[in-house]
């Protein structure tokens, strides 16, 4: 059995039944417009202190729609009871994992792509290809965690509590090297490319790690 | 020959024992009926013969295999059809179907043959959330034979199925080893020579058709 059409179909799958139910991006879109909204009138913003305080809004809005995000990702299938029925079949469970955070990972891009323009438009800042990548890199391993530790906790009754406590200490190195990156491509002095090339480490380590967990998480 | 080997198969929830040391032998063709009332331990038994859950202690052999060593191989072999149905409201009872086919492994043109065979065939394009309880069942059932298993393991199959429930199920379960769970005593004496009834747990012995008319 092809691992690669397992994780294409579930992908496939998931993104098709967001799709047709538009269950979570217009939420979590909102959720993020809102969010941006309360920081712009919270913070005292001038042209001195932006490149300072946006990436920190940034990244806050970012985690805390990544953790409704992935949440949601196995929180359907258990409540459907059709992860069972997944894992009944001879797929691989890890391709079964890639699959969803594949498809959490498109999701949440999406919402990334309403979320970036916003921040622009509320904060007067420049979001340029340096912000956008950095963005786009911390997503991956972000989501291989979150999908992780979502699949972990779908079993669990207080999973809603469980999943930020499991998930938020992992998270830190993506928010200091993400935060690093994005202050320097907003003009803060540091280096671009060492905070890319951290978060590149982080992303291989963690989907790695993910990956090889994923089996058993899933498994039993 | 003897498909499914059961010794000593005991499950407790927690502080709860739901299966009490439970032996099985079902040869290969056999169709038998689990009954016992709610709590008995049928669906238990169910979930340990469909290696969805692992048994606190005792030994399962099935098809010659190891069912908790080797369970991915086994699902080749198994279908089951569980209490929850585990279907996608969103997709149509087709797409819901080739996603299975995909994970399965098997070619996407079997979904025609598995439609038609649970009357299905005219509702290839609805969605699955707007079917009635009764047409999810048979989607349910369509999927466990999608990959034309040799073992099925059924659920209480019947419920919602309607008046043509015995019907479905005689053509679905032709040819393969079947263990049924249902509540339907009389539905089990038309379906399954033998029967496993179960109280709080224990096996209280498997009997032939002749013994459930008398």
């Amino acid at each position: 059995m092809n691992p690669f059409r397992v994780a294409m179909a579930v992908a496939r799958k998931d993104l098709r039944s967001e799709w047709r139910t538009r269950e979570l991006v217009p939420a979590l879109a909102q959720f993020i417009i809102l969010a941006l909204l309360i920081a712009n009138f919270g913070f005292q913003i001038n042209s001195d202190n932006t490149a300072s305080i946006v990436p920190g809004v940034l990244w806050f809005a970012l985690i805390f729609a990544g953790l409704v995000a992935f949440g949601r990702t196995f929180a359907a299938e258990r409540e459907q009871a059709s992860l069972e029925a997944m894992l009944m079949t001879p797929a691989s469970p890890v391709a079964i994992f890639a699959g969803k955070a594949f498809a959490a990972t498109v999701l949440l891009i999406a919402c990334e792509a309403i979320m970036l323009p916003a921040l622009a438009l509320f904060f007067g800042t420049n979001i340029g290809f340096d912000t956008i990548l950095a963005v786009f890199v911390a997503t991956i391993g972000m989501a291989a965690l979150g999908c992780l530790f979502a699949a972990l906790v779908a079993r669990v009754r207080a999973r809603e509590l469980m999943l930020p406590l499991l998930t938020l200490p992992l998270w830190i190195p993506f928010i200091i090297a993400g935060g690093m990156a994005v202050q320097t491509a907003l003009g803060l002095p540091g280096s671009y490319d060492e905070a890319i090339g951290l978060l590149i480490d982080f992303d291989i380590l963690f989907v790695v790690l993910t990956s090889l967990a994923a089996r058993f998480v899933l498994d039993e | 020959m003897s498909v499914i080997v059961a010794n000593g198969l005991t499950h407790w929830y927690g502080h709860d024992l739901a299966l009490n040391s439970v032996d099985l032998v079902v040869d290969g063709g056999e169709h038998m009926a689990v009954l016992g009332d709610n709590g008995a331990g049928k669906t238990t038994l169910l979930r340990i013969l469909a290696t969805a859950l692992r048994p606190t202690s005792g030994v399962l052999e099935m098809a010659g295999l190891n069912a908790f060593r080797e369970k991915r191989r086994l699902r080749h072999y198994l279908g089951y059809v569980g209490h929850a149905l585990g279907l996608y409201p969103a997709l149509t009872t087709s797409e819901n179907l080739e996603f299975f086919c995909d994970l399965q492994g098997v070619n996407r043109s079997r979904v025609d043959a598995a439609l038609e065979a649970v009357g299905l065939r005219a509702e290839a394009d609805r969605r699955a959330g707007a079917l009635s309880r009764g047409m999810q069942q048979r989607l349910a059932i369509a999927r466990a034979i999608l990959h034309e298993p040799r073992l099925l393991i059924l659920d209480e199959p019947d419920a919602s199925l309607g008046a043509d429930a015995a019907d479905l199920l005689t053509a679905v379960m032709h040819g393969r080893t079947v263990v049924l769970a249902t509540h339907d005593h009389a539905l089990a004496n038309r379906l399954c020579p033998r029967t496993l009834t179960l109280r709080h747990g224990r096996s209280h012995g498997t009997a032939t058709r002749l013994h459930i008319v008398k």
